[in-house]
């Protein structure tokens, strides 16, 4: 066992990953700070269940409804899965922003979190990004009509605006190649994007240290 | 900012790192209890909160009031108060300002000041957008209009049965109670026209769930039936069409059967000595082969409306004479067993026999028959003790018999 270990750590580096990330020492904080990670396992949560749904969920508009229906009804737990995507999202849109609101009432994001201020609201707009467009998957009325206004807001953009309204849309009318569009972007798109600047948040978060709460003399 | 601001900014974290705790165990330990308290929430909400139960995405449907989810309703709101002509300010330019006044927070926000007390001005800002937030999403929320409740079919048995009430109401006038078709009376403009029957396995086994939507959605005009889809002028949602369909399918289609859980009970045939209810099976007869005709907004029935058991008893121009208990002279019951309802006086026929087409199945006829004679009640308790005690003998009064001769034989059972 122990040869093994450190079989592996000779070729990983696993002690110097633990004293790097983990054994450091960190300023006292208090309860508000641990909204990060958990935007971080919210968002892991959505991953993962997302991945799940993805095996029966089908994007196209004959048959996404039904499909969310046979997760809801007739899959194993599927209710439970749906049930925690759902809320789930809400509820990062809410750690997210709190989180948010967090850094800038301490000043945490001044010298030398610039950069992790950025990457940050980056990871905002994805999160809303996600709730805008895994909103339209589930294809029900409320999904389709606020999709549909979403879009015209987008749309009425000065001179640009009919062209992003296309694009979004994928032509005029809210159609198959909208939902198309959108589950790509649900799926694929915007979570790739997201995974790598929640990588670049969290190494600049471990290189810096976490911020401490500033005393009355700062 | 300067060397020596950031040398005093090193050196109090580094104070403060001393001061402070080892990343593991102490803040992962929060983080750890923190992130299962909220997976213990997610878990609640998704098993007694749930998701609610939407409709099929419906483009004909633009009643439908558009409501984003609840994270941009704040926005929605805020477009509210920017008047039309400077709609884009409100969509594109403050947005994108805000966006960029967030992104760039740091680079123009310089100075050293952390405290909050000290940052009065940038605190106050921000307090003022939150708030702002907040406030525009509970008035959206507030100045939102209920939605009309709308019946979501979330299980095939829910949907059969949305279908039944559903074609009970828009399709029998012409097509029958069991989409027999024959000849059509009593709809404008249909007066006489030979519908074929839609019931039948010519029907059933060569037309799609695609092909019964389709026909519904857009009716045959050409050969008189009119459109039923909201995107063609007609009442339906496509979520109402396609349960139609599904009543359609599993009721009349003998390939198909329904899932078990899935089965309504059909109506028990007809037993001496048997009690029926209104709640089981009166209002069930009742739905599919007079509810057509006499419901609200509806001409030429009398004002005689019967959806419930309330209205059954207590309306139409003729409500004292309708329902009479132990009376088989009601006149429900004349006109269902083909006998019309004559102007004493003039021998004028004041109401014809019912259904106009054709008359019900025996078994529903003696069910009502039964259900009079007993004083027509209302909830299975009632029926089954009324079961108990014998069923009362009917007597016909000479005043009502010297009518019935005068009957003509215009009723053609079957076609």
């Amino acid at each position: 066992m122990e040869n093994a270990f450190k079989w592996l750590d000779e070729r990983l580096g696993l002690n110097e990953i633990y004293a790097e990330v983990l054994d450091r020492q960190v300023p006292k904080v208090n309860w508000w700070f641990t909204l990060g990670s958990a935007s971080l396992f919210l968002a892991i949560m959505q991953g993962v269940t997302g991945i799940f749904l993805t095996i029966y969920y089908v994007p196209s508009p004959d048959h996404a409804y039904d499909s969310i229906n046979y997760i809801m009804n007739g899959v194993q737990f599927g209710w439970l899965i749906r049930g925690i995507h759902h809320w789930g999202a809400s509820l990062l849109v809410v750690t997210v922003f709190i989180h948010l609101l967090r850094v800038f009432f301490y000043g945490a994001y001044k010298y030398p979190r610039e950069f992790t201020w950025v990457t940050g609201v980056v990871l905002f707009l994805l999160t809303l990004g996600m709730g805008f467009t895994g909103y339209l998957l589930p294809w029900n009325q409320r999904s389709f009509w606020a999709t549909m206004v979403g879009t015209e807001i987008a749309g009425t953009a000065p001179g640009v605006g009919g062209f992003i309204l296309r694009v979004l849309r994928g032509g005029t009318d809210l159609s198959a190649v909208t939902l198309a569009r959108f589950f790509s972007m649900h799926i694929w798109i915007l979570p790739a994007v997201a995974m790598l600047t929640v990588g670049t948040h969290l190494y600049l978060v471990i290189r810096l240290g976490i911020s401490h709460i500033p005393g009355e003399d700062e | 900012m300067n060397e020596e601001q950031k040398k005093a900014y090193k050196k109090k974290y580094k104070e403060a790192k001393q001061e402070g705790v080892r990343f593991w165990p102490h803040i992962i330990y929060k983080d750890l209890l923190m992130s299962f308290a909220i997976f213990l929430l997610l878990v609640g909400l998704a098993t007694f909160v749930g998701i609610p139960l939407e409709p099929k995405a419906d483009p004909s449907d633009s009643s439908y009031i558009p409501r984003p989810e609840w994270y941009f309703l704040f926005l929605f709101e805020f477009l509210k108060f920017i008047p039309g002509q400077l709609e884009w300010v409100g969509t594109v330019v403050i947005p994108g300002l805000a966006i960029v006044a967030l992104f760039l927070l740091p680079f123009y926000d310089k100075s050293q000041v952390r405290f909050w007390k000290k940052r009065k001005i940038g605190i106050s800002i921000m307090g003022v957008i939150v708030l702002a937030m907040v406030g525009l999403t509970v008035r959206a929320v507030a100045t939102t209009p209920e939605m009309e409740e709308t019946t979501v079919a979330s299980s095939v048995r829910e949907q059969v049965v949305q279908g039944e009430d559903l074609y009970s109401v828009h399709c029998v006038e012409c097509h029958g109670p069991d989409g027999e078709g024959g000849e059509i009376q009593g709809v404008e403009g249909l007066e006489g026209v030979t519908v074929k029957s839609i019931s039948s396995r010519d029907e059933m086994y060569t037309r799609s769930d695609e092909t019964l939507a389709a026909i519904t959605n857009y009716g045959q005009q050409d050969l008189g039936m009119p459109p039923y889809g909201l995107a063609y002028g007609g009442p339906l949602t496509k979520a109402e069409i396609e349960a139609i369909v599904a009543f359609m399918r599993y009721t009349w289609d003998d390939r198909i059967e329904l899932p078990p859980e899935a089965v309504i009970a059909t109506l028990p045939a007809w037993e001496e000595g048997f009690v029926p209810s209104y709640e089981v099976e009166i209002s069930r007869i009742v739905k599919r082969n007079c509810f057509s005709c006499h419901r609200p907004g509806k001409d030429d029935n009398n004002n005689y409306l019967m959806g419930s058991y309330e209205e059954i008893l207590t309306t139409g121009d003729n409500v004292e004479n309708n329902l009479i208990p132990g009376d088989l002279n009601s006149y429900v019951y004349q006109t269902i067993t083909g006998n019309p309802i004559l102007d004493p006086d003039t021998g004028e026929v004041l109401i014809h026999q019912m259904p106009l087409t054709k008359l019900m199945k025996e078994d529903y006829i003696k069910m009502f028959e039964a259900w009079i004679l007993n004083d027509m009640p209302e909830t299975v308790e009632e029926a089954e003790a009324l079961m108990a005690t014998p069923t009362p003998t009917p007597e016909p009064t000479t005043e009502e018999a010297t009518e019935e001769p005068a009957t003509e034989p215009t009723i053609t059972p079957e076609g």
